[in-house]
């Protein structure tokens, strides 16, 4: 099945994971330094109205890292940490990734791939603790079918059962 | 392969997010749409047992998914549209958050300076 297709896809191939693929503009090696260096991360990962305010990252195996992004104007901070657990530059990350107010933690799975034009094709596997933990994010999709007046909950269940 | 401390969560969403897990209690969400009804009218379709349905009301209570009534004997569950927004909400948030950190990042890509070992 797949879901919040808009500009990137989300697949779920097995019970526990979520898939989520978009290809890239730039070669494995760069994409890599974009998304493993803090001061590239602080600069796309957060934005003006969601600056990321903590950016510490440990990127070795067994390396923590924590990145809080602060609304400049009010509460709703966003908390996310975890560990670095395969460190294969520029192919493949594993991390931990914990947020502080949901459901987790889940193993993430970064691989890039690169494409004979050049550019990357990017796969994040991210992997719950059971199935259970996965099918409340991808209900998530039914809620909001049901929130938005229940037009798409019936091809989320339909997905869902299959 | 690495492996996972399962540290129960506590959060609300993920009352809802277990709630939401299984077929049953999805189907039954689904049955209520139509308007409340009764631990009977929920277990026909299953051939289930009073107190199997209930077990499932007990948990889809628990995270606010529906509410329970009082009409004699009869508990009618009618389905409880606040956590389903509050889930909804969640959700469009993490869509649009991704959606726009990748764009993001597609952009700032083509700023950054090439290093030799881009050797593209």
């Amino acid at each position: 099945m797949m879901i919040w297709a808009q500009s990137f896809a989300v697949t779920t191939p097995d019970d526990t994971s979520i898939v989520v693929r978009r290809d890239f503009g730039a070669v494995p090696t760069k994409v890599w330094r974009a998304l493993t260096e803090p001061e590239h991360l602080r600069r796309w990962l957060g934005d003006p109205s969601f600056p990321l305010t903590t950016c510490e990252m440990d990127v070795r195996v067994g390396g923590r890292y924590r990145w809080v992004f602060t609304p400049p104007d009010g509460p709703g901070a966003m908390g996310v940490s975890g560990t670095y657990d395969e460190v294969a530059r520029p192919r493949r990350l594993v991390t931990t990734e914990q947020f502080d107010d949901y459901p987790g933690p889940s193993v993430n799975t970064l691989v890039l791939d690169e494409r004979a034009d050049g550019r990357t094709a990017m796969t994040l596997t991210v992997r719950y603790v059971d199935r259970e933990m996965r099918d409340g994010w991808v209900a998530s999709g039914m809620a909001e079918g049901l929130g938005r007046g229940y037009e798409r909950l019936d091809d989320a269940l339909e997905a869902m059962e299959g | 392969m690495t492996t996972l401390d399962v540290v129960p969560a506590r959060d609300p969403l993920s009352l809802v997010f277990a709630a939401l897990a299984d077929p049953t209690r999805r189907a039954m969400l689904t049955r209520l749409r139509r308007g409340p009804a009764t631990v009977g009218q929920l277990g026909e379709p299953f051939a289930m047992t009073g107190p199997a349905v209930s077990k499932h009301l007990r948990v889809l209570e628990r995270a606010g998914l529906i509410t329970r009534g009082r009409v004699a004997q009869a508990r009618p569950a009618t389905l409880a549209a606040e956590p389903m927004k509050q889930v909804a909400e969640w959700a469009e948030q993490f869509r649009e958050f991704w959606d726009l950190r990748y764009d993001r990042l597609e952009d700032y890509l083509t700023t950054m300076a090439d290093e030799p070992e881009d050797d593209r």
